[in-house]
C-alpha cells in the first residue's frame, strides 16, 4: 500500500497536478476570504467551508480523475495489476496519496484562521469541527472519483462524471426536501455550526468505503471482461 | 514450470483463444510466434494473470493463477507489449517502483535495482525521464522493470518491435544472456527472431497451437519437399524433364522461364528431401545438358510456418460455435456417466452391506 502512496505522491508533485490542485485551491478560497472579510464584514473562519464545498466540487475531481483512466490508457495498468501487490492495498495507496495533498491543503487554510485570530476571536474548537467535517466530504469525494476513474480511460470523461454526480447532489435538496438526506453536501452543513454529528460521519465513512469497494470491484470484474 | 490445459478465452462470439495445451519447462526459451491477432497476447496475460481465461486451468510453478494469484505473480517479470512506462519518472525511480511492487524488502531493493539497470545496460541514462528517452531505451527499462528482483520467469511481449536493426540484435543479446538463468517466454511475429533466440516454439494461430516444437525439427517440416533450381543451356525442352526417369528421387520437373539469354530455368523437386545435385549434374553431362547454375533452395521456419498455417481450415464462427456446443455436451455427458456409475456403486455397496447384516441376524 504504502508503495503505491509513494509513487502516487511523487506522481502528484512532479506532474504539476498536486501543486496546481493545492494552488487553485488555495487562491479560490482567499478569494472567497476577501469577500466574506471586506463586502461582508465577516470574521467567521468556518462559514469560509461552505464556499470551500463549492471549489472542493469542481477541483476534488482533478486529483482523481487520472488515478486509473491514465493507467489504463497508457498501459502502465499491466506493470501494476500484474504485481503480486493486491488490488486493495493499489487502490487504497492509491486514496491515500490524494488524502494527503487533501490535508496538507487543509492544513494550509489554517494560515486564514491565523489571520482572522489574530485581529478578531474565532472560536478554535468550532474551527476543528469544521475542518474534520470538511475532510470527511473531501474523502467521500475522493472515493466517488476515484470510482469515476476506474470505469473509463478517459481522464475528461471521469472528471465530468465526477462534478456531474456532485453538483446534481448539490441540487437535490432544492428539488425536494425529502432528498437532502442524500446530498453530501447539505450533510456538511451541520460542521461549520459546531456540531460533531454522527449520522453524518456514518454517512460520509460509509460513503467512502462503498465507492472503496465498488473500485476494487471494477478492477476485479474487469479481468473477466477485459 | 508453467502448465496450460484446456484455456479457452472468449469475447462474446469470438474466441482470442481456443482449447490450447502446452507445457514449458524450467529454463526453458520460448517463443510464441503467430501472426497479429493471433492470441499471443492474450495467452502471455492470462499467465500473468492480468486478465482470466473463460474455462481451463493454468498454473505456474505448482499454483493455480486463479487461486494463489500472489504466488503466480511474485515468479513473473512480465514486459508488456507496447512497453508502457511512467513518463514522468525517471529511469532508476521507475525500477525502484518496480521493484516495491514486487516487494523486494528495503536491503535487497538497493542491490536489485543497480543489478538490474547494469544487466540492461541503463546506467549512463539512469537519471534520465523516461519520456525523454529513445524506443530502444525504453524498451530496455521496460525489460528492466521485469527483471528487477530476478524473477523465475521472464514474460515478454513482442520485444523487438519498432527497433532499428542494431537495436534489435542489442535486445536479442540481452535476452539470450537471461535465457542463462531464467524461464523465457516471449512472443514475435518475426520467424527468424525466434529460431535465433528460442529453444522451443509454440506456434499459434486463430487462438489455435498449431505447433509446439524445436525450430530445427519445425524447419524440417518443409525440408520434405526439397526444390533445387536449375538453369540450363538447351535447345529442346524435354531434354532436362526426361532426367526424371534416370534419377528416382526427382518428383516432378517444372519449368520456370526461359531467359534473356535464351538459358531456361527448371525446379527440380526431390522427393524425400535428398540432396541430388550431383546426381543432376552427371546425369546432365552424360545427356549433354549444360548447366549454368544450380541451386538448392533453402527451407525456413518460415515456410514451415507459412504451410502449417495454410493447410489449417478455415472455421466459421459458426462452425466453432457448433463445436464448442458439442464439447460441452459430451462434458456434460460424460460428467452425468461418472454420477450414474457413482450412485450404481453406493447402490450395490449398499446392498452389499445389508446382506451382510442380514446374514449376521440369522
Amino acid at each position: 500500500m504504502f508503495a503505491v502512496m509513494k509513487k502516487e505522491l511523487k506522481s502528484y508533485l512532479l506532474s504539476p497536478i498536486g501543486y496546481v490542485f493545492i494552488g487553485i485551491f488555495l487562491l479560490l478560497f482567499s478569494v472567497f476570504f476577501y469577500i466574506s472579510i471586506f463586502s461582508y464584514q465577516s470574521m467567521n473562519f468556518e462559514y469560509l467551508f461552505y464556499n470551500g464545498a463549492t471549489i472542493l466540487t469542481f477541483v476534488a475531481p482533478v486529483l482523481t480523475m487520472g488515478m486509473f483512466a491514465a493507467e489504463r490508457k497508457s498501459g502502465t495498468e499491466q506493470l501494476i495489476l500484474t504485481s503480486p501487490r493486491s488490488l486493495t492495498a493499489i487502490v487504497l495507496g492509491k486514496m491515500l496519496a490524494a488524502g494527503i495533498i487533501l490535508v496538507v491543503t487543509e492544513a494550509l487554510t489554517l494560515i486564514y484562521f491565523a489571520i482572522l485570530d489574530y485581529f478578531g476571536d474565532p472560536s478554535f474548537k468550532v474551527a476543528i469541527t469544521t475542518l474534520l467535517g470538511f475532510l470527511l466530504l473531501s474523502f467521500a469525494y475522493l472515493s466517488f472519483g476515484m470510482f469515476a476513474s476506474s470505469i473509463t480511460e478517459s481522464q475528461i470523461v471521469a472528471y465530468f462524471i465526477t462534478t456531474g454526480v456532485f453538483l446534481l447532489m448539490w441540487f437535490l435538496p432544492d428539488m425536494a426536501s425529502s432528498l437532502e438526506m442524500f446530498s453530501l453536501i447539505s450533510m456538511f452543513n451541520k460542521f461549520p455550526e459546531g456540531l460533531i454529528s454522527v449520522s453524518e460521519i456514518i454517512t460520509y465513512v460509509s460513503f467512502s468505503v462503498l465507492f472503496i469497494l465498488l473500485t476494487i470491484i471494477v478492477l476485479q470484474r474487469r479481468k473477466s471482461v477485459k | 514450470m508453467i502448465e496450460v490445459k484446456n484455456v479457452t478465452k472468449r469475447y462474446g462470439d469470438f474466441f482470442a483463444v481456443r482449447n490450447i495445451n502446452f507445457e514449458i519447462k524450467e529454463g526453458e526459451i520460448v517463443g510464441f510466434l503467430g501472426r497479429n491477432g493471433a492470441g499471443k497476447s492474450t495467452t502471455m496475460n492470462m499467465i500473468t494473470g492480468f486478465i482470466e481465461p473463460t474455462s481451463g486451468q493454468i498454473t505456474v510453478g505448482g499454483f493455480d493463477v486463479d487461486k494463489k494469484p500472489k504466488k503466480v505473480k511474485r515468479q513473473i517479470g512480465y514486459m508488456p507489449e507496447g512497453t508502457p512506462l511512467y513518463s514522468d519518472l525517471t529511469v532508476k525511480e521507475f525500477v525502484n517502483y518496480m521493484a516495491d511492487l514486487k516487494m523486494i524488502s528495503g536491503k535487497e531493493k538497493k542491490a536489485a535495482v543497480e543489478k538490474a539497470i547494469k544487466s540492461t545496460g541503463l546506467e549512463s541514462v539512469q537519471n534520465n525521464l523516461t519520456k525523454i528517452l529513445s524506443r530502444g531505451y525504453k524498451q530496455r527499462v521496460s525489460m528492466a522493470g521485469a527483471i528487477v528482483g530476478d524473477p523465475k520467469i521472464l514474460i515478454l511481449d513482442e520485444p523487438t518491435v519498432g527497433l532499428d536493426p542494431k537495436q534489435v540484435i542489442e535486445i536479442r543479446e540481452l535476452i539470450k544472456s537471461f535465457g542463462k538463468n531464467h524461464t523465457v517466454i516471449l512472443s514475435s511475429h518475426i520467424l527468424s527472431e525466434v529460431s535465433q533466440i528460442c529453444e522451443k516454439v509454440i506456434i499459434i494461430d486463430k487462438g489455435e497451437i498449431v505447433a509446439v516444437d524445436t525450430p530445427e525439427n519445425l524447419e524440417k517440416l518443409s525440408e520434405k519437399d526439397q526444390v533445387i533450381t536449375v538453369v540450363v543451356e538447351e535447345t529442346n525442352e524435354k531434354q532436362l524433364s526426361s532426367i526424371k526417369d534416370e534419377i528416382e528421387a526427382i518428383k516432378e520437373v517444372a519449368f520456370v522461364e526461359k531467359k534473356e539469354d535464351g538459358s531456361k530455368e527448371y525446379n527440380i523437386v526431390t522427393q524425400n528431401g535428398e540432396d541430388i545435385r550431383k546426381q543432376i549434374s552427371t546425369t546432365c553431362a552424360k545427356s549433354n545438358i549444360i548447366i549454368l547454375e544450380m541451386k538448392q533452395q533453402e527451407t525456413s521456419l518460415e515456410d514451415a510456418f507459412v504451410k502449417l498455417i495454410e493447410n489449417r481450415p478455415e472455421y466459421s464462427q459458426k462452425e466453432i460455435k457448433k463445436m464448442q456446443y458439442q464439447k460441452e455436451i459430451q462434458d456434460l455427458r460424460e460428467e452425468h456417466e461418472a454420477k450414474k456409475e457413482q450412485k450404481q456403486a453406493k447402490k450395490e455397496e449398499k446392498a452389499a452391506k445389508k446382506a451382510k447384516k442380514e446374514g449376521g441376524n440369522e
